[in-house]
């Protein structure tokens, strides 16, 4: 800036002409042709406020203005605002139909030309899955003119495993166990969706747990199983709940099986040529008999053959589908306690229990006799870590690779951290001696590949939510941004919407 | 509405919350009491089975609460006064009874201590 004094006699400047100074901020501005009005205009009138003179004899202290009664609102009726929060909108009449795209099928679910391309889920079979709860609210299911997946290399594996297991080919009968681990938005709760849709393309019974926190954080009724076996405990209306979405989504299956076995713990109930749908809905209507309920229709889908005087009418039972999505809830203490106010160990109920033996290989036969898929997955978002069920896993690794748990590379638990001894056992199954079960495997869900997530991006630039040129050198952006073609983060970047003018 | 120990709760109330409502019961008691009963911490009075409302009325009758405690209370205060303690002499001039400062903020035992004290 120039000095205001000048050098060569140091008197003072007039001072700079008022054109060079920036106008003055406190001057009102308003038309730049004509400053008298704005000038001598009154001034605008503070905002009221405690500072400022006090006027003669007046209070200056804070006035609190008493507050208006509030006429009271009638609050919304019981569990109207916990279904706005669950809600699942499958469809958004805006985005474009996407032009030519396929739906799962028998045929499609093995074609290996698809890799990469999105498959449309069935709208008959959406109330099946909605019915098991597959999808979950936080999924970007809304924005699409409908409900599809993108097809990747696991999925085309998991397409051939289930083809395989429902087929006559070598697999048939097949048990196979994964559990699937994956990092956050890496689309483990879309492969279980995926099993499931292709579970109900073949005809299989689909059995979930979508929300293992639910079994364990003490908010459903929960009571001993018996007076011989006091340490386990029993969730009635949970085992209801769970007949229940296996009922609704599998009642097509269940009405052709009729009932093949002896069921001593519910011998009024069940009446000869009963169907299983029938079974199921005995234990959903008096949640008190739903646990023996459940257990007769576990032993009639596990079945062979019928006992004998029912063969009459016994079918083979379809292969099952049993999802668990988010197993590391089930790897603590319960919210509940005992009577003696201890903890309970969520090993300790039996729903959980059930479920968590599948795990193991069965004693004489299969886990599931007539083949079928387990797929239990972790959760990366809503997940407590337990210290015990991270060595757990990489034992399930090493075992793989067939390290024997005695060698010295074994991944042990460091005991000063105190691991949880049930847990470890619950994964540690020896190698089934039957040929029909495969052994427990740990599958981890990575990216997607650059073509894959081409495909993937291409689906939202048809459906209309994406204005780019689709080419390599952009996906190959979008996919080094999303960390290696993590499917939650490409989503992300999908569904950010910006047009070009 | 259901009746625990004489009291009529309305069925959409917390049990836990319907438990603590009773002088003499608070977190720690009534959790042990659900726990006792197996009763989930967010049941409703309303999902009550008919046995587990008679269990828990049977264990409040039990306990010593609602009156009986007060009459416990008072008594303590009394006997203090009447063997001459300093706590029952601070209890009877509605002073501070634990060695609290009096030169500001005894309001509450101002309030609160006397021979027959609220509760």
């Amino acid at each position: 800036m120039v000095s205001s004094f000048c050098w060569s006699c140091l008197t003072r400047l007039r001072s700079t002409p008022r054109a060079v100074l920036p106008p003055a901020v406190t001057a009102p501005r308003t038309a730049l042709f004509h400053t008298s009005t704005a000038r001598y205009a009154m001034p605008t009138k503070k905002s009221k406020s405690m500072e400022g003179p006090a006027k003669y004899r007046q209070a200056k202290s804070a006035k609190m203005k008493k507050k208006k009664p509030v006429d009271k609102v009638r609050p919304p009726p019981v569990g109207e605002r916990k279904a706005l929060r669950k809600r699942i909108v499958l469809s958004n009449p805006n985005a474009l139909e996407v032009e030519g795209m396929q739906d799962i099928s028998a045929e499609t679910m093995v074609d290996a030309r698809l890799r990469g391309s999105v498959l449309g889920l069935p709208v008959p079979m959406l109330t099946q899955l909605r019915a098991v709860e597959a999808f979950k609210p936080t999924q970007g299911w809304s924005i699409f003119r409908r409900p599809g997946t993108v097809v990747r290399r696991e999925t085309l594996e998991l397409g051939r495993l289930i083809d395989g297991i429902s087929g006559d080919g070598q697999d048939k009968g097949k048990a196979v166990k994964k559990i699937v681990t994956g990092v956050r938005g890496s689309g483990k709760t879309v492969h279980l969706l995926q099993a499931m849709s292709m579970a109900f393309t073949k005809q299989w019974v689909v059995v979930t747990v979508p929300e293992p926190q639910d079994l364990v954080t003490a908010h459903t009724a929960y009571a001993p199983l018996s007076d011989e076996t006091p340490h386990l405990y029993v969730q009635n209306h949970a085992t209801a709940a769970l007949l229940s979405r296996t009922v609704n989504a599998n009642a097509q299956v269940l009405k052709d099986l009729k009932v093949s076995q002896e069921h001593p713990a519910l011998k009024s109930a069940v009446k000869a040529g009963m169907t299983l749908e029938e079974l199921a809905r005995l234990g959903i209507q008096d949640p008190a008999i739903a646990w023996a309920v459940f257990q007769a229709l576990w032993a009639e889908l596990s079945a062979t053959s019928a006992a004998p005087g029912f063969e009459k009418s016994f079918k083979p039972r379809p292969p099952m589908l049993v999802t668990v999505d988010g197993l590391s809830h089930w790897m603590k203490n319960s919210e509940y306690r005992t009577a003696e106010f201890e903890p309970i160990h969520s090993h300790d109920l039996v729903l959980v229990q059930h479920f968590l033996s599948l795990l193991k290989p069965g004693v004489g036969k299969s886990a599931l006799p007539n083949g079928g898929l387990l797929l239990y997955s972790t959760s990366a978002s809503n997940n407590p870590t337990i210290y015990s069920f991270e060595v757990a896993l990489k034992q399930v690794t090493a075992r793989n690779t067939g390290l024997s748990p005695s060698a010295a590379e074994f991944p042990q638990p460091d005991q000063y951290r105190g691991p949880d001894k049930r847990v470890l056992d619950v994964f540690d199954s020896p190698k089934p001696t039957n040929p029909k079960e495969g052994m427990l495997e740990l599958q981890t869900l990575g990216g997607l590949t650059r073509d894959e997530s081409r495909g993937f991006m291409e689906y939202f630039a048809r459906s209309g939510l994406l204005r780019e040129q689709i080419n390599d050198e952009w996906v190959g952006e979008k996919w080094s941004l999303a960390g290696g073609g993590v499917i939650g983060e490409l989503e992300k970047l999908g569904r950010r919407l910006r047009t070009i003018n | 509405m259901v009746f625990i120990l004489g009291v009529n709760f309305p069925e959409r109330n917390l049990v836990q919350k319907s438990l603590q409502s009773f002088f003499g019961i608070g977190g720690v008691s009534s959790s042990r009491l659900l726990a006792r009963f197996h009763i989930h911490p967010t049941c409703k009075v309303g999902e009550l089975a008919n046995k587990q409302v008679l269990d828990l009325t049977a264990a409040l009758s039990d306990m010593k609460i609602e009156n009986d405690l007060r009459r416990q209370y008072l008594d303590d205060i009394k006997r203090l006064k009447e063997t001459g303690t300093y706590r029952g002499r601070r209890h009877a001039l509605g002073l501070p009874v634990r060695g609290q400062r009096t030169r500001t903020q005894i309001k509450t035992a101002v309030k609160l201590n006397r021979m027959e004290r609220r509760l």
